[in-house]
């Protein structure tokens, strides 16, 4: 069941290393905040999964407009002289641990049940 | 299949994609951050303080005229002769332009040998400052009177140094191409330079031209010259 998106992963890991293009030298700090936008939407779709709130359109959207807007906010910040690179930076990096730390706990949790169940179970 | 596959398939492999393409350019980029603020800064002094400087070189350059022009005033017997004494040691220090025969050299970097082995050590395709200070005491040798390179007047204690990858002639950045213009006897100074330093550089794949000229110019040094240790020794009897 999982083995799908893992397969995504490591193809699309293949294909990043495989290609190569030239991002201008003065650019290439939006693109790392438009990564780290995007690893906070897949976090955050892994964890509505677990939690049985999925929704595909969510996630989609989150995924670009998040990464397309970090790096805008990033890019309006340094003309303007403030560094919201930063602000978006901390408020991705919160997110992400935030919906791991979930993540963690809905397994472990779902995990228990599951044994217990068992347990239960057996024990009639 | 789950409604949820689909999306997060894409997903993971969108992000995979930009996390290794992300990886792979700061692995490509390590120390050179352009945006960083602590360079912009330096880079700012820099500019500003050679601003400073060559104004500061001007007055100079204008102050020494003006002491030239009073000392040069018309005047007779004794006093003339220590005049003509004064421009004949300005023009030995350097202190003054000046034209005669003698040549131009320009060297530059290998850019084509860089080129064709862009896997090669840089630095062997690049001039570097012992080059130019080889290239110097060559020309010193064949009888040099005055020698420039860039414009920059070789003074008594002028330096030829490198700082990094930028080298230095008289406290100023000098880059390539080098334009060293030397007065002399065209003939002795074109062979003695051809036969050893622009030899070696030549034979290496650096592009080095040689130009006899009637009338070379050479400006005048303009930087400081303060002598604060050296004292006259007085001979006794």
């Amino acid at each position: 069941m999982w083995l799908l998106p893992i397969l995504g992963l490591i193809f699309g890991a293949v294909i990043g290393s495989a290609l190569t293009f030239q991002v201008p030298p003065g650019y290439i700090k939006y693109m790392s905040i438009a990564v780290l936008a995007s690893l906070d939407s897949v976090f955050g779709g892994i964890r509505s999964v677990l939690e049985n709130h999925f929704d595909g359109t969510i996630l989609l959207t989150g995924f670009f407009t998040n990464a397309l807007l970090a790096a805008l906010l990033a890019y309006l910040g340094d003309r303007l002289g403030v560094d919201l690179y930063y602000a978006a930076v901390f408020a991705f990096g919160v997110r992400l641990f935030q919906n791991l730390a979930n993540i963690r706990h809905t397994i472990l949790l779902q995990y228990r049940n599951k044994k217990n169940r068992y347990r239960g179970d057996g024990n009639e | 299949m789950r409604k949820w596959l689909i999306p997060i398939t894409l997903v993971c492999f969108m992000s995979a994609f930009f996390l290794a393409f992300q990886l792979k350019v700061q692995a490509n980029n390590t120390n050179i951050n352009p945006l960083s603020q602590k360079n912009t800064n330096l880079v700012t002094i820099i500019k500003d303080l050679e601003a400073e400087i060559a104004s500061q070189e001007d007055q100079i350059e204008k102050a020494r005229n003006d002491i030239s022009a009073m000392q040069n005033q018309q005047t007779k017997g004794q006093i003339k002769e220590l005049q003509e004494e004064l421009m004949r040691i300005k023009v030995v220090a350097g202190l003054t332009s000046v034209a005669g025969p003698g040549i131009i050299i320009v060297l530059d970097d290998n850019k084509d040998g860089l080129n064709a082995n862009p896997n090669d050590d840089p630095n062997k395709y690049i001039i570097h400052y012992e080059h130019i200070l080889n290239l110097v005491s060559d020309l010193k040798a064949g009888g040099a009177e005055a020698i420039s390179i860039n414009g920059q007047r070789l003074i008594t204690t002028s330096e030829i140094r490198c700082v990094g990858n930028v080298i230095l002639v008289n406290t100023t950045r000098i880059a390539p191409p080098f334009e060293i213009r030397v007065i002399g006897s065209p003939k002795i100074l074109g062979e003695i330079a051809s036969s050893r330093e622009l030899d070696i550089l030549k034979t290496s794949g650096f592009p080095v031209t040689i130009k006899e000229d009637e009338k070379v110019i050479i400006p005048a040094y303009k930087g400081d010259l303060q002598f604060n240790y050296s004292q006259i020794v007085k001979k006794e009897g």
